[in-house]
């Protein structure tokens, strides 16, 4: 069967997005996330990570001590994939989870309102600025997320959660939709 | 006579009227009044009956701590009982009854209790329910739990939906009195983040009751004015209607936010009610004082109202108490009320003060009667008259209301949240919050100061210090001039009044009058807990607001010692009642838990699975097809087809997690009982994982895919479990090996194709040779699909016993690739097999699961005794599984088991008898662990753990189930019922 092409169906292909004039709710596409895993006793990576030319168009979320995200909009094509693998090594190890998690995009005035209902993060910008992140709970799923802009946030969650995420996500809109 | 409201004055809209319904009789009230204010407003003074004596019962108070005047509202679904009328906002259309009555208000049957209160007195129940014994659970528990409660819950699902959610905050103010506005006022100027709550409709507290001005205009405008300018300040989040209910560990707070229950249509895209836990940096409590009742004779008559009550009702409602009043105080607010009802043309007659002097010159025209008390009142529904007692004369004066103003307590509950007890003022005459509170303070009344201009200050100095000390500058405080209010003076203390007749109620909503209490601490329960559970003063829904200090200040003087000596019963949460709907917030029915879905979830669905709840999985259990009448016929189907030809069952549930690292083998050697550090690349290993104790923790295959990197499964149930695990023992146990853990469960979809034409279906979409001499039992590797345009990785791994393979591809491909694999499979007759159908091939195979892994078996017992490595250093488990009792030859080991006849069957958790022995504990031999119809056996079949279970094979048994009283006599036989010499896996 090799003229078959298998063909990508996004876990969130059929939810209907949620937009106002103070919130939307879209799903990304499912491009590219590589789970960076420095060897223990490793340097921060982050500079290194945001500087590789194999990932351009890439961002770089921390995750926790010593792991990173790579994300972008795009698939990654496997020998690329690898390449950059060779290149993380011996610092650290990269693991394709690409299609492990999903991110969804939530943005607009009432953006950190909505989330509060889910995470027990401060989302102030004060507290939770452009580009910071953490692992938390959004109600009772675990979930990454990082603040993308004074207004929009990117939320990494794992595949098999999704729907149910964006279910509790669109309602916790609902009074903002 | 009974009140009336007033032509003019109050902060009610008369240009919008309300009309709503009391016990069905229609009634009108104005926006801004509270199911309180309007009943009082329609003469309706009588609004319940008590709980234990079916007394009738008027309203006492115009806030949160209302024991009376509890109703049930609304309708159907949204029947919600118990609702303190005082509290209760009126909306167009409510309806409201009154409760614990029959046939109704005004004659109540239950009203000849109050007839046999000689014998109903406190500990009654203690006494009266010990003898004879049998008669408890027939006739005493079902007439007490009969007639317990007030208002009755519905049985119709709630049709609202709630939520919660989470704030943050510099500085949170609890109370939107004068402290507190002044205090959010001043530290929202200076930019911190402030956060104000209040449980009224509008801000203000007791503004919106004073006749005071403030800087020129009356206090409600102040209150008005302030709130707008809040409300205006980015930083500041002013929230009405907003009931902060605990004090918990990291200074969060627990509130609960009213969002629609002042309408009668909830909008659908907004809860009825949202749970807020805040986190504040620090926290000022502005939470005023609660006017203590003054306990005489029928003080629960309608038409006996607390004096700030009153003051409420006339000057925030326009709703005077009646046409005659008088004002029984220990302290000068009773002036202050007597001050305003004449302003408001309303009679006061007199005014019974139990001082001998009080703190402001009255010049009005009431009678003013010193050194005097109430001792009891007159009237059937509704106070005609009151006894007064005044130097040893009594003399009897006609009114039709009441105020009563016997000294305030500070709300202090929630600063005592967190174990601090309460500290006894003499000179306040309260008790006060503990002292030393970590990142909590408290302002204005709830501090015991009682002056409206020295309430604003302290807000504003106190919350000045609060930001200042978190770095913020603040501007200087000009503090607004207050005039037309008199200085107070703390009450002079009136525990008990000479002279009393009648009952006189301490605890309104549990019918604890002044005689209970003695009677407590006469029969030795004079501790103030013990008393509180021998009289249940202080217990339901208001949790003794009212009626706490002044039985601790009955208690101090039965016992001749001080309220401090006493002290008071412990503070909880919830300051006031909170529903399960706003705690149980949005998790409920199918939001109860999320719903964790596998890749192939759909791609089941369309093959018409029937799903199971595994966890938070849905797992497709058997695939039906046109024709079968049982899920046993499909999965019957779905067995034989897998062994005759081939099936696709989704695994992708299984836990996935990719190790990594220079010492990855090394760890994993460590990490499993049997030895890993040598498996080549490109092969799997089933391993056993031991806990400490040296019992099976979990299974699983682990392959090697590069020298560094492995592939670790697990199983579903335990895919987590493992995880924190792995983790615990790569960062605690051996941080100095080089290894890395990655969960990548989700990222594949896992799909398993097993039966004789699994290769040759296989062989269509995956590139490489997987010939059995190219990729053998037990290969593992990265492959490409469909000429390279997908890549996997494919195991030859089998839960079935067949030829079969595992194939992982990414998880967003995996619904295309299954649809590939059946297009493949088509002609070789390969149909979707679920977790049922899966469950019986690994059975008959002998396969163990977490049915026999259950926590109480080591290797030997499952027949792994080879696994375990004899010559690795150390292992997890490795010392513990030395004790010689786990050696012991008769502990129970796997064996299989089949019924005699085979028409026959048995379940599973079913226990084995030795033929013909008792069905008695010291007979229990072991127990069926799984058990299901085997296709290719023609009979139920099952693996039990049996003692001495492997010498055992052929001995007849009798399998007992006491539940289901079945007994199946059966034979004990080799676990492995189909192929044992594997011959199957390696074609």
């Amino acid at each position: 069967m090799s003229e078959f092409r298998p063909t990508l169906r996004p876990v969130l292909g059929t939810k209907q997005a949620v937009s106002s004039a103070t919130l939307k709710l879209s799903p990304l596409p499912e491009g590219t996330i590589i789970h960076v895993l420095a060897r223990p006793g490793e340097q921060d990576m982050a500079p290194f990570l945001e500087s590789l030319p194999k990932a351009a168009g890439h961002a770089v979320r921390p995750v926790s001590p010593g792991q990173w995200f790579i994300v972008r909009e795009e698939q990654m094509p496997h020998q690329e994939m690898k390449s950059l693998f060779a290149a993380l090594e011996p610092r650290a190890t990269g693991v394709d989870q690409s299609h492990g998690r999903v991110r969804i995009r939530i943005e607009g005035k009432m953006a950190a309102r909505a989330l509060s209902k889910g995470t027990a993060l401060d989302l102030d910008p004060s507290a939770f600025p452009v580009g910071q992140s953490a692992v938390t709970l959004i109600g009772h799923i675990a979930a990454h997320i990082t603040r993308v802009g004074s207004e929009a946030f990117e939320i990494i969650v794992l595949r098999g959660f999704a729907e149910s995420l964006w279910d509790d996500l669109a309602r916790m809109s609902l009074e903002f939709s | 006579m009974s009140s009336y409201r007033l032509p003019k004055g109050g902060l009610v809209d008369r240009k919008a009227p309300l009309s709503f319904t009391f016990d069905g009789r229609p009634l009108q009230g104005f926006a801004g009044d509270t199911l309180a204010s309007a009943l009082l407003a329609n003469g309706q003074m009588l609004v319940g009956r008590s709980f234990k004596y079916h007394r009738p019962r008027g309203i006492l108070t115009s806030g949160a701590a209302e024991p009376n005047a509890l109703v049930t509202i609304g309708r159907g679904g949204r029947t919600e009982p118990n609702t303190r009328a005082t509290v209760q906002e009126l909306y167009e259309g409510l309806a409201a009854q009154s409760q614990n009555r029959w046939p109704s208000l005004d004659f109540d049957i239950g009203a000849l209790n109050g007839l046999l209160s000689p014998f109903l007195g406190a500990g009654f129940y203690y006494k009266t329910f010990m003898w004879p014994a049998p008669l408890w659970e027939k006739f005493y528990e079902p007439f007490i739990r009969k007639a317990a409660g007030l208002g009755k819950a519905s049985y119709d699902p709630d049709p609202d939906s709630y939520e919660k959610s989470w704030a943050h905050c510099d500085l949170l103010v609890i109370g939107a009195g004068p402290t507190g506005l002044a205090a959010a006022l001043t530290a929202g100027r200076a930019g911190a983040r402030v956060l104000i709550v209040d449980e009224g409709s509008l801000p203000g507290g007791s503004l919106l009751s004073d006749s005071a001005t403030i800087d020129g205009k009356p206090a409600a405008d102040f209150a008005r004015d302030t709130s707008a300018e809040l409300q205006s300040m980015p930083n500041v989040r002013v929230m009405m209607r907003t009931t902060a209910f605990g004090w918990y560990d990291g200074n969060v707070f627990g509130a609960v936010e009213r969002v629609q229950k002042h309408v009668r249509d909830p909008a659908r895209h907004l809860p009825v009610e949202r749970l807020w836990r805040i986190v504040a940096r620090h926290a000022l409590l502005a939470t005023g004082a609660e006017e203590r009742p003054l306990i005489f004779g029928g003080n629960d008559r309608p038409g006996v109202m607390m004096a700030s009550a009153m003051r409420t009702y006339l000057n925030r409602y326009a709703v005077a108490p009646g046409q005659a009043t008088a004002i029984f105080t220990t302290d000068d607010s009773g002036y202050a009320l007597a001050r305003d009802l004449e302003a408001a043309r309303v009679d006061v007659v007199a005014i019974i003060d139990s001082r001998p002097s009080a703190g402001v010159d009255y010049r009005g025209k009431a009678r003013l009667i010193r050194e005097a008390v109430v001792c009891r009142t007159k009237g059937r529904k509704a106070i005609s008259a009151i006894e007064v007692h005044r130097g040893g004369r009594a003399e009897t004066i006609a009114i039709d209301a009441l105020a009563m103003a016997g000294g305030f307590s500070p709300i202090i509950h929630l600063a005592c949240h967190r174990g601090g007890k309460p500290t006894w003022s003499a000179e306040k005459v309260a008790f006060l919050a503990p002292s030393g509170l970590k990142d909590l303070d408290l302002a204005g009344a709830a501090a015991a100061t009682t002056d409206l201009a020295a309430c604003l200050a302290e807000g504003a100095a106190q919350a000045k210090a609060i930001v200042e000390e978190f770095g913020w500058s603040c501007p200087p405080i000009v503090l607004p001039k207050v005039e037309g209010t008199e200085g107070t003076h703390a009450s002079k203390p009136l525990w008990s009044i000479p002279g009393v007749k009648g009952k006189a109620f301490v605890d309104f909503q549990n019918d604890v009058h002044l005689k209970d209490i003695g009677l407590a601490v006469r029969e030795g329960y004079s501790h103030v807990e013990l008393a509180k559970r021998y009289t249940t003063n202080g217990m339901a829904t208001d949790q003794g607001k009212l009626s706490n200090v002044n039985a601790i200040g009955l208690i101090a003087k039965a016992r001749g010692v001080s309220p401090a000596e006493v002290g008071t019963t412990t503070f909880r949460p919830f300051y006031t009642p909170v529903s399960f709907g706003a705690l149980t917030g949005p998790h409920h029915g199918h939001q109860f838990q999320p719903v964790r879905k596998s890749p192939l979830h759909d791609w089941a669905k369309k093959h018409g699975a029937v799903f199971v709840e595994t966890g938070l999985w849905y797992r497709s259990s058997w695939f039906p097809r046109n024709g079968e009448r049982s899920w046993r016929e499909s999965v019957d189907r779905e067995v034989v087809n897998v062994r005759q030809n081939a099936g696709l069952c989704d695994v992708s549930m299984l836990g996935k997690i990719e190790i990594s690292g220079s010492d990855a083998a090394e760890f994993l050697n460590r990490v499993y009982c049997n030895a890993f550090l040598k498996l080549p690349v490109g092969k799997a290993r089933y391993g056993l994982m031991l806990r400490e104790d040296g019992m099976i923790y979990d299974d699983g295959t682990t392959s090697r895919l590069e020298e560094n990197r492995f592939f670790m499964t697990t199983t579903t149930a335990y895919a987590a479990g493992v995880m924190n695990h792995l983790e615990f023992c790569a960062q605690a146990l051996w941080p100095e090996l080089n290894v890395r853990l990655a969960s990548s469960t989700d990222q594949w979809a896992q799909m398993a194709i097993a039966g004789p034409k699994a290769r040759a279906i296989l062989q269509k979409i995956v590139d490489e040779d997987i010939s059995d001499a190219a990729f053998p039992f037990l290969a593992a590797k990265e492959v490409a699909l469909f000429g390279g345009t997908l890549h996997g990785c494919l195991f030859r791994i089998s839960f079935s016993g067949e030829l079969a393979y595992e194939l992982a591809v990414p998880a967003g491909y995996g619904e295309s690739v299954a649809d590939a694999l059946m297009e493949a499979g088509k002609d070789h007759g390969i149909m979707p097999y679920g977790v049922e159908a899966l469950s019986v091939l690994r059975i008959e195979k002998g396969h163990v699961t977490h049915n026999e892994i259950n926590g109480t078996v080591v290797p030997a017992d499952l027949g792994f005794g080879k696994m375990v490595s004899g010559t690795k250093p150390d292992f997890i488990g490795k010392a513990m599984l030395q004790r010689e009792g786990l050696a012991a030859p008769d502990r129970a080991q796997l064996v299989g088991v089949v019924p005699l006849d085979p028409k026959q069957s048995f379940r599973s958790g079913s226990h084995i008898l030795a033929k013909g022995a008792a069905a008695a504990l010291e007979n229990d031999e072991g127990y069926v662990t799984s058990s299901a119809y085997s296709p290719h056996v023609g009979s139920t079949i099952g693996l039990a753990l049996v003692k001495r279970g492997p010498s055992r094979h052929g001995e007849e048994v009798v399998v007992w189930n006491g539940l289901h009283g079945e007994s199946t006599p059966a034979r004990l036989c080799n676990p492995v019922f189909l192929d044992p010499q594997n011959e199957r896996l390696h074609v």
